[in-house]
């Protein structure tokens, strides 16, 4: 595009400039990676195509024996308490984390940012690794157990919704804060008075969010030894047994998207 | 009976205390139960081999490797896995790309104002079916975990960076679809109407009003779920879909710890470019 | 093309919405030439009536005929774009695309899908868009995000796009309700011009007696979805438009 405007107003074609730089940079990276992988023939391995065929006729019907159901039924409830126990840990750790991030409490000043930036950083420190990694980390070195594996899920988890909750309570518009701080309260009462208040729907939500993430991390941690559907689904992947990995998948998928049904139900009764 | 506004509170105090409930539950069968390893705790046991673990991760314990090199003071070792930290940005790249075509592709039939006719254009029945169908592709793609994925998917493709790339794909096109047809249910009609008043077929409108105005927050959307993938490229790579993923495995099983070490330096380097490459993309989209 | 009879023929309009009847059965015949106003207080159906002369809402009951041609019958495009056009109360432009998009847009309804597709990487015709927006005064900003203009200067885009598509009919959703007099009347001017260079007729709806008077050759007056009076615009008196806002000046 020629810019056939006058000199003076080159400001404005840099704003042209960054759209379509930005347009490049996108395209471009599409492009570099569809590219760099290595298309060919060694991309289906051999019998790949006759197993997928097979397991997708597996789906008709599902395994639904009532010795397997036994089976699924236990690893959906060793799934869901783990999930259970690593969000609540989360929420309880992340909560006083996130807030103290916030900078809401404490004096203004410096000293107030440089505590709040302190507990910023660690917060990013504990969401950069996945819970995977941690789980593998946390079984090398405690061993496997139910514990270890909830704080692998709890601390990446405490870190994210700690900065999603500093956030939130920070994008809290001014005015209705300075209404309560001239009334006299302390940063603690305009914490709770105001924005907690203010931003709870969306606290909610996002926590329950997570929770649906924590049951699909809860899932996978049979990667490390912990029953759960994920170690069935692996368990009844070896022995070809597609029925039954539909069975769980659909158990799965159901559980995530009832937390989902039920997570907005609750948003809607509570803001009506 | 009761009041409509009596039963939504009972509904909300009934799911809070259901939930309180179930959370007790939860607590005493992780630490009651047989795979606890409370008394490991409990009994500094756990935290005695976790010392040792650190002290093998950090190469002062070399018992182990026997006094050889540490893995992460050595250059060839850094650039030896740096191939690897190349593979696993690009798995990730290309995953978030197949994601975010796929979506292009299908989310104007997933908001509902498109598929009723409500921007204006025809409400076919067929329409109707493909929201419904679209949806729960989208729900059903974003409840499964991308480690299950890839796991299904190795079994078909041979493993690599494609079968790891399509995994994260699959799971991010569930979450990115249905924000994005969010944003077009929620999106101002307006400027759409207003282009038909001025002639404008339904694939005009759509190429001027309604893409342009849905072209910002699916782009931020997809930049933030890029901060989320790269963290889970490594996992993929756990069911050898290469990368860092699959060294680390092979690290850990191994005993060699400081690659190990090596590994999580070159991954959190990884995470934390992409985290500032996110972020600064993200506000080229505000200025645009 | 110059019809026999009216430009504007409205018979027995009438919409509602749901339980809301937003517009009483009315006809309405309009000669070319013809600058029409609409008064009446919020939800007295005169947007409503806007849009179903504009062709995006269809009436519940009545026919309407714009240049003898059945609304009805006309599919989006060239034939309804060239027939009439609309400027809304919000201006409704794309805020995301250049301003040289959102006025080219008027050019819309003669494009086929390619075209205008290739316009939005290249815009076709930019030299039509650049004439419009110097008449406006705005040519300095044509290749400016639409959103970063200020409320004036939009509305002067989204006029620069009723300019380019060049309609017989051309229809203002309350144009002038937040300007001061001066720019009220420049407005005003501006749109009286784009009808009267194709011989075509003007339609808006505002409140302010004064321009009316001035600037109208007719004056309808709604309530409640239901017509009150259609006078020509000298005899539009101050008690008539109080008595249709029911204001009691009085009291």
């Amino acid at each position: 595009m020629i810019w056939t405007g006058p000199p003076s107003l080159r400001g404005v074609g840099r704003f042209v400039e960054t759209r379509r730089l930005l347009s490049l940079v996108l395209i471009g990276a599409l492009v570099w990676s569809v590219a760099s992988v290595g298309w060919g023939d060694g991309v289906i391995h051999t019998g790949g195509s006759d197993a997928l065929k097979a397991f997708i006729l597996g789906l008709f019907p599902p395994e639904i024996s009532p010795d397997f159901l036994k089976v699924v039924v236990a690893a959906t409830w060793q799934t869901l308490v783990h999930a259970v126990a690593a969000i609540t840990l989360a929420i309880v750790v992340g909560l006083p984390l996130g807030i103290v991030a916030s900078g809401a409490l404490g004096s203004p000043g410096r000293a107030r940012l440089a505590v709040a930036g302190t507990f910023r950083f660690g917060l990013a420190v504990m969401r950069s690794i996945h819970e995977l990694v941690w789980a593998m980390l946390f079984v090398t070195a405690f061993g496997l157990s139910s514990i270890a594996v909830v704080l692998a899920i709890a601390i990446p988890y405490a870190g994210i919704l700690g900065r999603i909750y500093s956030e939130l309570l920070n994008d809290v518009p001014d005015a209705p804060l300075a209404g309560l701080r001239s009334s006299g309260a302390s940063p603690a009462r305009v914490l709770l008075y105001g924005r907690i208040p203010m931003v709870f729907t969306d606290i909610l939500g996002y926590t329950f969010y997570r929770f649906e993430c924590a049951l699909r991390a809860a899932a996978i941690m049979s990667f490390v030894g912990i029953r759960g559907l994920g170690f069935e689904i692996q368990m009844s992947l070896h022995d070809l047994r597609f029925n039954e990995v539909w069975t769980l998948l659909l158990v799965l998928v159901g559980l995530v998207l009832l937390v989902d049904y039920w997570s907005g139900r609750v948003r809607r009764n509570i803001q009506s | 009976m009761k009041l409509p506004s009596e039963r939504r509170i009972s509904f909300v105090k009934g799911s809070f205390y259901g939930f309180l409930v179930l959370t007790v539950i939860s607590w005493i069968y992780i630490l009651a139960g047989s795979e606890s390893g409370i008394e490991d705790f409990l009994s500094g046991r756990a935290w005695r081999n976790a010392g040792g673990f650190l002290k093998q991760l950090i190469g002062i314990d070399d018992s182990l490797t026997g006094g050889a090199q540490l893995a992460f003071l050595d250059l060839g070792r850094w650039i030896e896995t740096a191939k690897l930290a190349y593979q696993t940005l690009l798995m990730s790249v290309l995953a978030i790309s197949l994601a975010g075509v796929a979506v292009l592709l299908t989310f104007l039939p997933a908001a509902r104002n498109v598929s009723n006719g409500d921007l204006g254009g025809m409400p076919l029945p067929a329409l109707g079916v493909l929201y419904h169908l679209l949806r729960f592709i989208f729900a059903f793609t974003r409840a499964v975990p991308e480690l299950v994925w890839a796991m299904l998917i190795v079994f078909f493709l041979s493993p690599g960076v494609l079968p790891g790339a399509i995994a994260l794909a699959l799971h991010n096109y569930g979450i990115v679809g249905r924000l994005s047809a969010e944003v077009v249910e929620n999106m101002d009609p307006g400027p759409a109407r207003s282009l038909r008043s001025a002639g404008a077929s339904n694939l005009q409108m759509l190429a001027y009003g309604i893409i342009p105005q849905t072209m910002p927050q699916f782009l931020t959307y997809l930049l933030y779920r890029w901060e989320v993938v790269i963290r889970t490229t490594v996992v993929v790579g756990f069911v050898n879909a290469g990368g860092l993923g699959r060294e680390f495995r092979l690290s850990l099983s191994f005993f060699q710890y400081t690659d190990v070490a090596l590994l999580i330096m070159w991954y959190l380097i990884l995470v934390v470019a992409v985290d500032v490459l996110s972020t600064v993309l993200r506000k080229m989209i505000r200025v645009d | 093309m110059i019809s026999a009879g009216h430009l504007v023929d409205g018979q027995g309009l009438g919409k509602a919405f749901g339980e809301q009847r937003a517009l009483a059965p009315l006809d309405l015949k309009i000669a070319s030439g013809e600058r029409v106003a609409l008064a009446g207080p919020s939800g007295s159906g005169k947007s409503t009536l806007l849009y179903i002369l504009a062709g995006l809402v269809s009436p519940d009951c009545g026919q309407l005929f714009l240049n003898s041609l059945a609304v009805s019958q006309l599919r989006p495009g060239r034939e309804l774009s060239e027939a009439v056009g609309l400027i809304q109360q919000q201006f409704d432009l794309v805020p995301q695309l250049p301003v040289v998009q959102n006025v080219l847009a008027g050019r819309l309804g003669q494009w086929g899908l390619f075209r205008s597709l290739a316009s939005l990487f290249s815009p076709r015709e930019r030299g039509l868009a650049l004439e419009a927006l110097s008449r406006l005064g705005i040519d300095d900003k044509i290749d400016q995000r639409t959103g970063q203009l200020s409320g004036g200067e939009q509305q002067r885009v989204a006029i620069a796009r009723l300019m380019i598509q060049s309609p017989r009919v051309v229809l203002a959703d309350e144009p002038v309700s937040s300007l001061d007099p001066a720019q009220a009347e420049e407005i005003l001017k501006l749109l009286i011009k784009l009808a009267d260079d194709v011989a075509g007729v003007f339609v808006a709806s505002l409140h302010a007696p004064g321009l009316i008077r001035e600037y109208f050759t007719r004056v309808i007056g709604l309530r409640q979805g239901v017509l009150q009076f259609d006078i020509p615009a000298d005899e539009l008196t101050s008690s008539v438009l109080d008595a249709l806002y029911d204001l009691d000046r009085t009291a």
